[in-house]
């Protein structure tokens, strides 16, 4: 996941979330993606512990 | 008086040169016997003129040459030498014919301060680094905001690593380190950084910090390679020069997209601060809600307005109906035969209810059921048509 695109998404849904001309059932939609992307955005912050992986040094093994 | 003659006669005969002809000889002679090389002197007498070139002398301790460095020569150089400073010049020998005189045009010019021949070297990669464009502040890219996978290349066993280690853990535990292992000093340094910045691209990093810890400065001189430099600008994510020293600044801290004083700071250059990211997840989550309430409260609101408007309605139409009904439930009544029967008029049916009007309809003798108002009673007709 793209952090930053993910933070875009939810930043442009809040934003169109607040404008004035939105249905309720487009409003409902949106709010909806909102939570599930915030939800998997704090998910991906929860990571409570830092990984390290040593680059093998045979080329090509990395991955 | 003959023999003075005789002197004056060779002085000034068609075989004495011109002024022009021994300088120009003498420039021919100069330029053949001392093809351009490099010199080393102390610049004395410096002036830059309007037209952009220089002039100075070089001098030693018994001699000097006046020297001329032309302008498309030295608007490579990133400033003029000051009088006093030690200097390299590569430069072509010649005469000044208008000045009769002898000096030298200079095409390249390095300062020896500090480091001597190190630092020649230093200039000469720096240039070349120039030329091919890759110190322009234009390449510098952007790091990213929220990297997933930092790539350390560094000693797996340097200080530079466990500085890195621990910042990210406090910032940003969220990514992954991909340590790509090098030797930063020593015997073989230069080849084994410039391998670990070629092996970047595969790894599918977002941002690379390339360093070491502290040390001596002879020790940085594998982050002054040319070769390194090169190896850096060819990364295709940023990368974060973290060499490990304030006051010298290396050509791999000039190509790299950022350059930090330490580890630590490049750790924390590349990584944002969780606590913040988490603290703008919760500011857009309130926005979020806030924005979905009033959107539904405005969509109660013109519910409410709604429903106010269809009972108005619902009650309207039936207190009309109502009023219809009145009126037409009078009329009925008015109507109703009962009505008729109560002012004194009688209805003549047959067995089966069926009304009799007609004088046809009841012959002499025909028994026949009549309605008057409070009830029933049975009747007989007595005579016929005209007989009474």
């Amino acid at each position: 996941m793209d952090f930053a695109k993910e933070l875009d998404r939810l930043e442009a849904i809040v934003r169109e979330l607040e404008a004035e001309d939105l249905d309720l059932d487009a409003a409902l939609k949106l709010f909806e993606e909102g939570v599930e992307r915030l939800r998997a955005a704090r998910e991906q912050l929860a990571q409570a512990e830092l990984k390290v992986k040593k680059a093998l040094k045979v080329e090509g093994s990395d991955r | 008086m003959g023999a003075s003659l005789d002197l004056f006669a060779a002085a000034s005969a068609e075989g004495a040169w011109t002024v022009s002809e021994v300088t120009r000889r003498a420039r021919v002679v100069i330029e053949a016997g001392l093809p351009p090389l490099w010199v080393r002197g102390e610049v004395t007498g410096f002036k830059a003129w309007r037209s952009g070139h220089w002039y100075f002398s070089l001098r030693d301790k018994s001699a000097q040459i006046r020297c001329v460095m032309f302008r498309t020569d030295n608007r490579k150089l990133p400033a003029p030498p000051v009088d006093g400073t030690q200097v390299f010049v590569f430069a072509r020998p010649t005469v000044y014919d208008e000045k009769g005189e002898f000096n030298l045009t200079v095409r390249e010019l390095l300062s020896t301060e500090q480091g001597g021949l190190w630092k020649l070297a230093f200039e000469k990669a720096k240039a070349a680094l120039a030329k091919d464009g890759l110190l322009d502040p234009a390449r510098k890219r952007r790091l990213p905001a929220f990297p997933l996978r930092i790539a350390v290349v560094t000693s797996p066993d340097g200080a530079a690593l466990r500085d890195i280690h621990v910042v990210v853990t406090r910032r940003w535990p969220v990514a992954e380190l991909v340590l790509v292992p090098a030797k930063v000093q020593g015997e073989g340094a230069e080849a084994s950084v410039c391998a670990a910045l070629a092996r970047l691209a595969a790894l599918g990093v977002d941002v690379a910090i390339v360093g070491r810890g502290g040390g001596a400065a002879e020790d940085l001189w594998t982050f002054n390679s040319e070769r390194v430099a090169r190896a850096v600008a060819a990364v295709p994510v940023p990368v974060i020069s973290a060499v490990g020293h304030e006051t010298d600044v290396t050509l791999c801290d000039l190509v790299a997209d950022l350059r930090a004083p330490t580890p630590s700071a490049a750790a924390e250059a590349a990584t944002p601060d969780r606590a913040d990211v988490l603290g703008h997840l919760e500011h857009l989550a309130r926005r979020l809600a806030r924005g979905l309430t009033s959107r539904s409260q405005r969509m109660v609101d013109r519910l409410d307005r709604t429903g106010d408007r269809l009972n108005g309605a619902i009650a309207a139409r039936v207190e009309q109906s109502r009023s219809l009904l009145t009126a037409y439930g009078a009329r009925l009544d008015a109507l109703s035969p009962l009505k008729v029967l109560a002012r004194g008029y009688a209805v003549a049916r047959d067995a089966q209810g069926r009304v009799l009007r007609r004088v046809a309809q009841l012959p002499a003798g025909r028994e026949f059921r009549l309605r008057v108002t409070d009830g029933e009673v049975g009747a007989r007709v007595s005579s016929a048509p005209g007989e009474t």
